[in-house]
């Protein structure tokens, strides 16, 4: 499914990667294709092999097959410290025996710059993360936020041609993960870098990505734009694994000029997709769509209010029907007119629902 | 208790341990300024004549002399070896490698008279009479374990993605060790040789087994002058002692920080 066309303009690029550990096959034929400037996240969950992908691009491992470019150069069997690829770890990796100055300078130093230009770059590095004024801090006296930002302008001061982030937020708390989020974007616009940032966090990979890949066992399921992703997931996968869905099985019973007819356990409805007459399909929408209605034009189920979740302006219901669970997204105050186990008829527009193949049973 | 009671509590047993551990030493210090031949407090004024004496004792320089060189080979020798062994240990490829950490260590764990014995057992039935090997074999086997121990506890503590970052940020991976591993490790080298030269040049319970007439260490000498003729020469010897410890001491905080050879700090 990730078969973009590779253009040339891009500035990294994956081709048909595959990494195997002994009997387990981590990577599977990865294809990845960014621009210049881009910040990619790769989202997906423990395991999927995010890590080890990363770790290809940065020459710290090598992959049983496919290619690795930058800039035009197959870099697939260059060693890391010819690769000009900056890596921002999950846990940081300062130097501990080296200033916050120190761990700067570290990259500059190794390329044997003269003094001045290695003092210019530190400080030009220190202030883009606003640190400027811990320079002579040991990296023990730092708090998790700065030590964070110190691995960045480490990062950022050999000018890399591409920035990798493992999980680089994830250790810090919500209030300044949402910041830093917001600081990083500002960064990396601002120096035009090409970016990939990986995280298991669906909000970061929205908020911060140009676009999103979503990777599942080995595969990277779907490249898109954060509104796609979520307005136009391409798998059940994906539809699980960002945001909230309704998901009802049933059994196609039509197909027409790409709208299918399906049975369901909550009677007939409508989706987007093309298939056969008799395949097991999976309905799916997303909460936001769902609307009290008495007799709206497109899906609607009848059922029972379960439970009402209170979160902030909006709410979010979740209605029981045969034996199936709706869940609706209503305005707060909506919402707080529903009693519980009350009855409510739910409508949405067959426009914003899909059909995903049916999962194939676990044999 | 309230709250400033159990403060001034712990204060004050903390305050006692300290006086109780160093009062002994602050003595020793005293007596060496005594202007009379007994061990006694300076009341009278103080003098430096004990200082004058140390270097006219009997044997004096020879014994320094050779626990000296024990003291810096084995602490040599056990660095060298100790840091490999750990290496090995502690990348954990190594079948039995607890097993063996364990092993190493545990000469820590016998009292010195055991080994010292068990050593001069061996030693003869192996033929081996020559007093300075035997002696720096036996230290060899005393520091071992300290190394290995400090070694074994500051390796596994050594994150190895600091490597891969060093490699992202341009250096070889022959580079990447040098200018990281070992940077990194180096408060622990520190405090591996400085335990092992002192474990070494304080030695008594092994190394009396191992001298003979010619070749005896400074604890040694020390222990018979004491029996001798019990002067101040002695106390005054304690606190040149005493004050190189204190001076190796502050240098090395100086150079990596205590609390970092202690493994107490981040
Ligand atoms: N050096 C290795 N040897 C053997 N297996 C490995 C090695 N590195 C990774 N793996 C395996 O490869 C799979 C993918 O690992 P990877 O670290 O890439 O996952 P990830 O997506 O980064 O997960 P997480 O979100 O937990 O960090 C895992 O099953 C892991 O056990
Ligand atoms: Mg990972």
């Amino acid at each position: 499914m990730s078969q973009e066309p590779i253009d040339a303009a891009s500035h990294l690029v994956v081709r048909q990667a595959s990494k195997r550990y002994g009997a387990t096959t981590v990577l599977d034929r990865v294809d990845l294709a960014i621009r210049r400037g881009e910040l990619v996240t790769l989202l997906g969950p423990s395991g999927c092999g995010k890590t080890t992908l990363l770790r290809l691009i940065a020459g710290l491992a090598l992959p049983d097959a496919g290619t690795v470019a930058i800039a035009g150069r197959d870099v697939t069997r260059v060693p890391p410290h010819r690769r000009n690829v900056g890596v921002v770890f999950q846990n940081y990796a300062l130097f501990p025996h080296l200033s916050v100055a120190g761990n700067v300078a570290f990259g500059l130093t190794v390329r044997r710059r003269p003094k001045a230009d290695i003092a210019r770059a530190v400080d030009k590095a220190l202030a883009l993360v606003h640190l400027d004024h811990l320079a002579a801090r040991p990296i023990s006296a730092l708090s998790g936020g700065q030590q964070q930002r110190v691995a960045l302008a480490r990062a950022l001061a050999v000018e890399p041609d591409v920035l990798l982030f493992d999980e680089a937020l994830s250790a810090l708390d919500r209030k300044l993960r949402e910041e830093m989020q917001g600081e990083m974007r500002r960064i990396l616009r601002d120096i035009n870098a090409t970016a990939i940032f990986v995280t298991h966090d669906q909000d970061e990979a929205l908020t911060m990505s140009d676009r999103v890949a979503v990777m599942n066992g080995g595969r990277i399921e779907q490249l898109a734009e954060p509104r796609l992703i979520y307005q136009r997931p391409a798998s059940l996968f994906t539809l699980n694994f960002v945001g909230l869905s309704t998901r009802i099985s049933g059994t196609v019973v039509a197909c027409d000029g790409g709208i299918v007819q399906v049975d369901t356990k909550v009677g007939r409805l409508a989706a987007t997709g093309r298939f056969l007459a008799g395949s097991q399909v999976v309905v799916a929408t997303r909460p936001e769509h769902l609307r009290p209605a008495a007799g709206a034009t497109g899906n609607a189920v009848s059922g029972r209010v379960r439970a009402v979740v209170f979160q902030g302006s909006r709410s979010l219901v979740e209605v029981g029907a045969g034996g199936e669970t709706l869940l609706a997204e209503l305005p707060g105050q909506e919402a707080a007119l529903l009693a519980p186990d009350a009855e409510i008829r739910l409508a949405w527009p067959v426009s914003e629902t899909f059909a995903f193949p049916a999962p194939e049973m676990a044999a | 208790m309230t709250r400033p009671l159990a403060i001034l509590f712990a204060w004050t047993m903390a305050l006692g341990a300290a006086l109780f551990l160093l009062a002994p030493l602050m003595v020793i210090a005293a007596a060496s300024f005594s202007p009379t031949p007994v061990f006694d407090l300076p009341v009278g004024g103080a003098s430096l004549r004990w200082y004058a004496r140390i270097g006219q004792m009997d044997g004096f320089w020879p014994a320094l002399s050779l626990s000296l060189q024990i003291a810096a080979l084995s602490t040599a020798l056990a660095l060298a070896l100790g840091t490999l062994a750990a290496i090995a240990i502690a990348q954990g490829r190594l079948p039995g490698a607890e097993a063996i950490g364990t092993f190493l260590v545990s000469p820590l764990m016998m009292p010195g008279l055991v080994l010292g014995i068990a050593l001069l057992q061996y030693f003869r039935a192996m033929g081996f009479s020559a007093a300075w090997s035997a002696l720096l074999l036996a230290h060899l086997v005393v520091t071992l374990p300290y190394v290995a121990r400090t070694m074994i506890a500051g390796l596994s503590r050594f994150d190895f993605t600091l490597v891969e970052a060093a490699r992202t940020l341009g250096c070889t991976y022959p580079g990447a060790i040098l200018k990281v591993m070992v940077p990194a490790l180096a408060p622990s080298f520190l405090t591996a040789g400085l335990f092992a030269f002192l474990a070494s040049f304080d030695n008594y319970p092994v190394s009396i087994f191992l001298t003979d007439v010619r070749t005896k260490t400074l604890p040694i000498k020390m222990l018979q002058y004491i029996e001798e003729a019990p002067d101040p020469t002695l106390a005054a010897l304690s606190t040149l002692i005493l004050g190189a410890t204190v001076i190796l001491l502050v240098a090395s905080d100086r150079l990596v920080g205590l609390h970092r050879m202690a493994g107490t700090g981040q």
